[in-house]
């Protein structure tokens, strides 16, 4: 497939016009990608200062995120001396949910993607925890800083070996790593590459919990890699993928897929610009993720609906839109059911993504979830989310409104008209029947609106990003 | 479904939780679960049964050199009874308690491959259990054989099939996919919270028309299409679950039960051809002789039954099943009539189309390494026939080198 317009239309800024107006949908379809979905209030107040001021927003953050993050690291600092897994997971979603700066903690989670590594494996929730922060430092920074770094972080250095090449017997899985999945993308380098890279990673190791250098492992003779010749350390390695033309574009494809299709394959013209981009500014992602953002193509139907909610986006997702205050541990414990266990990856490779979240299993966990959070009546969930009483704060009161609410909070009103009668006509269906007699009104009211929500949430439409 | 009872009982407590029943044409439900028939081995419709025994099972006591002097001198507490064996070749017997397996030898369907192992045997429990899981021997493997297999076998689930609180098995991770850990049927059922009839039927239909692929090919498409087999499938299992009658009685044992599961899901079609199952207790230090005589009883008791379950239900020539156990064990045995940890022990398979007999030779308990048996037959030889022959996975891609595969399997001319 290939969107009818030009690289340069493409990554032109969108403009609203009367026959492509900023609306509802578009509005959702940004917070879907560029924050964890939108509350009510967020969405009417996207829609009224229009997509420029809202990307704006969106690529700074809202005031007070500086005080969250100080708040947040001095939890991180606490689990890190507890060494406590589950609760490390938590906090991570703590910061999907509460913070200021939803875009930050979404290109974290991008990163954590890309430099896939697994607490399985590191074994360190104190170097799990730094790297995430180091990931979160630079997510919207210059990814040449951060490749240098990840190369010396801890985790990374551990899960993928590096700690453990020596002069005699370099390790390559790192230098692989960094080739493959990292910068380049297979084809665009060599065996022998990686084995010459290998050796300028030899003698990084980990001393107190950091990076040191040990100058009596490390091998400093003469090394060929991608075509360039000197006596290279592992930063010289890192520059050298950087600036081989292949990094700018695995980058932008990488990117691509994130924020604008998993659906549709990109060809090199398209995501030239980007790269462009990348490279003319030194590998700055804030203005690669800005530029995608304002784009005709990002707001074009091809884009639309073209991903598949990941588990951590389906779980805060709701809980976001919902207002709710929940304890993030269960949620925690929950999307790990659905196929996505964070500071987990399945690999190095990280999750696949796309139609690999959905199978019958992950799709009876989506279920399950959907019910857990939105019945109120889940111990490890509590009933401060709770669609019955944010229905209320809206004054959404008739079924008709009720269900006008939900399906424009949740699916910016795209269900096919069957779906909608379905969902009127289970609203209708239950207006009256044989309640428990002790129910009062209110409570079969509440009961049908968290149902309602609940019904809106396992629509097949909900599932796509 | 829906009983007068639960009805009723639902009416008291508002939210109980009432399972889904979605009518679901049944040739649409049939069309979902289509295979491939396996006419070769690779064929598409293949099943592999794993089936771990934890601890380190004693491989010396479970397929027995009767005749060896040695194995008299090495063994004296825990000497079983040659009367009581079940010989399947002039030196070597079963364990009196695998009278079903002793059986299913006789129907041309276990394959006893004798001295498994691989080199530098680690006698950790977690370690061994590692290099097993991960089929390499790689340090602090993060991702599994079977998970591995999952990525080319696009499209098949695997289930595992847990003991409470069991976690899932190293070997299935890496898979694309999450691969669902089910400790009972109901686990795999939607879940509602309906206040009375009306208000459940009334969801139902919301459920079925969401369902309902209405759209152009695409991703809505995908999932609409997934879920209509999921509801298809939870509808049919929860019939199973009430009405699924075994061919043969299974025994009481949480491994039969397990692997009663196994045949319901099997049987469903759920598009799974990889079930993964274990049996923990094998860790046999002190008085290992009952202990091991009922796990050993448990193994060949429930593997029986499934097996002659699923062979009256016309699946006989589409399982393999597997055991393995991270290692054997010492072949002396300790002061407390036990043994401790060893390295090579056999493996069993079984399925119609295994190659029915002994494979190897019993290890030599004259020519020991450290105590231990050597092994003669590196596992990843047995995973490598299984994945090529009888999943038609390549081997190579999944195991990272190329391994002779063991002649485990029948080879059938074509």
């Amino acid at each position: 497939m290939k969107p009818a317009m030009t690289p340069e239309q493409a990554w032109a800024a969108y403009r609203p016009s009367p026959d492509n107006p900023w609306d509802t949908r578009k509005v959702l379809h940004l917070y879907r990608r560029a924050a964890f979905g939108a509350t009510y209030a967020e969405q009417q107040h996207a829609l009224q200062i229009g997509p420029h001021k809202a990307i704006d927003e969106l690529i700074s953050g809202r005031p007070g995120w500086d005080a969250f993050d100080r708040e947040a690291a001095g939890l991180a600092e606490t689990i890190a001396s507890q060494s406590d897994a589950l609760q490390m997971r938590a906090w991570w979603f703590h910061c999907m949910l509460y913070s200021p700066h939803p875009l930050r903690e979404k290109m974290t989670l991008f990163w954590h993607n890309h430099f896939a590594t697994s607490q399985a494996k590191v074994q360190s929730v104190r170097y799990m925890l730094g790297q995430n922060q180091l990931l979160r430092r630079h997510a919207l920074g210059s990814f040449r800083t951060l490749l240098h770094a990840i190369s010396e972080d801890p985790a990374m250095m551990v899960w993928l070996d590096t700690h453990l090449s020596t002069r005699r017997q370099p390790n390559e899985n790192y230098a692989r790593e960094l080739m493959e999945l990292f910068s380049l993308g297979i084809g665009n380098y060599t065996e022998q590459d990686i084995r010459e890279a290998a050796r300028a990673f030899t003698g990084w190791q980990i001393r107190h919990h950091r990076y040191y250098f040990n100058a009596s492992e490390h091998d400093d003779g003469p090394k060929t890699v991608l075509g360039r010749s000197g006596r290279f350390n592992g930063h010289d390695i890192v520059d050298l993928c950087l600036d081989h033309p292949a990094a700018a574009r695995f980058l932008a494809r990488k990117l691509f897929r994130f924020f604008v299709s998993e659906e549709m394959t990109p060809d090199r013209e398209l995501l030239e610009p980007l790269a462009q981009k990348l490279r003319s500014s030194n590998f700055d992602v804030r203005s690669a993720v800005e530029t995608i953002l304002r784009s005709q193509l990002f707001f074009a139907p091809i884009a639309y609906r073209s991903r598949v909610k990941s588990p951590v986006d389906f779980a805060v997702g709701i809980v976001h839109a919902l207002e709710g205050r929940i304890g993030p541990t269960a949620l925690a414990q929950a999307t790990e059911n659905l196929g996505q266990k964070i500071f987990y990856p399945p690999s190095v490779k990280g999750w696949d993504g796309g139609r690999a979240w959905i199978n019958a299993s992950t799709l009876i966990e989506r279920h399950k979830l959907a019910l857990a959070i939105t019945s109120t009546e889940d111990s490890s969930f509590g009933d401060h989310c709770d669609p019955a009483a944010l229905a209320r704060k809206y004054q959404k009161n008739t079924d008709e409104q009720a269900l006008t609410f939900f399906l424009e909070l949740f699916l910016a009103n795209d269900l096919h008209e069957q779906g909608r009668q379905a969902l009127y006509d289970y609203l209708a269906q239950t207006r009256r029947g044989s309640f428990p007699p002790y129910w009062t009104d209110q409570d079969i009211q509440d009961h049908r609106v968290r149902t309602l929500c609940y019904l809106v949430l396992i629509q097949p439409e909900f599932q796509l990003d | 479904m829906w009983s007068r009872r639960e009805f009723l009982r639902s009416c008291v407590a508002s939210s109980s939780l009432v399972a889904v029943g979605l009518s679901i044409p049944r040739f649409l439900s049939r069309t979902a679960a289509a295979t491939l028939p396996a006419d070769k081995p690779g064929g598409k419709d293949t099943l592999l049964v794993v089936v771990q025994l934890t601890g380190g099972n004693d491989g010396l006591n479970t397929v027995v050199p009767f005749k060896d002097p040695l194995y008299a001198k090495y063994r004296q507490a825990l000497r079983l009874p040659l009367p009581q064996l079940h010989k399947i070749e002039d030196d070597v017997a079963l364990h009196p308690s695998l009278k079903g397996f002793a059986e299913l030898l006789d129907d041309g369907a276990l394959c006893v491959v004798q001295g498994v192992g691989y080199p530098n045997p680690s006698q950790s429990h977690f370690r061994s259990m590692d290099i097993w899981h991960a089929g390499s021997m790689a340090e602090n493997p993060s991702e599994g054989w079977l998970g591995k297999t999952l990525r080319q076998l696009s499209g098949s689930q695997a289930f595992h099939i847990a003991q409470e609180n069991e976690e899932a098995p190293l070997a299935l991770s890496g898979s694309p996919g999450r691969v669902p850990s089910l400790t009972r049927l109901e686990d795999f059922r939607l879940h509602m919270r309906a206040a009375h009839r009306g208000d459940l039927l009334a969801q139902r239909k919301v459920l079925q028309q969401a369902s309902a692929g209405t759209s152009s090919p695409g991703l809505l498409d995908f999932i609409q299409r997934t879920a209509t087999q999921t509801y298809a499938q939870v509808q049919r299992l929860q019939e199973l679950a009430q009405s699924y009658e075994p061919r043969v009685p299974y025994p009481a044992s949480g491994l039969a039960q397990r692997l009663k599961l196994v045949a319901q899901l099997i049987d469903a079609e759920v598009g799974a051809r990889i079930f993964y199952v274990s049996l923990d207790g094998f860790d046999t230090h002190a008085e290992q002789l009952a202990t091991h005589g009922r796990l050993l009883q448990e193994l060949s008791d429930a593997v029986t039954a499934f097996f002659k379950d699923m062979s009256a239900r016309g699946h006989r020539d589409r399982i393999v099943l597997m055991t393995f156990s991270e290692f054997g064990r010492r072949v002396a045995e300790n002061g407390s009539k036990g043994t401790d940890h060893g390295a090579a022990a056999p493996m069993f398979l079984v399925g119609g189309r295994v190659h029915a007999g002994v494979v190897g030779n019993h290890p030599s308990l004259a020519d020991l390494d450290m105590g231990n048996l050597k092994h003669h037959t590196d596992f990843r030889q047995v995973y490598a026939a299984v994945l090529d022959q009888w999943l038609g996975v390549s081997s190579r891609q999944v195991l990272g080198s190329a391994f002779r595969q063991a002649p485990v399997l029948q080879t059938r001319a074509t």
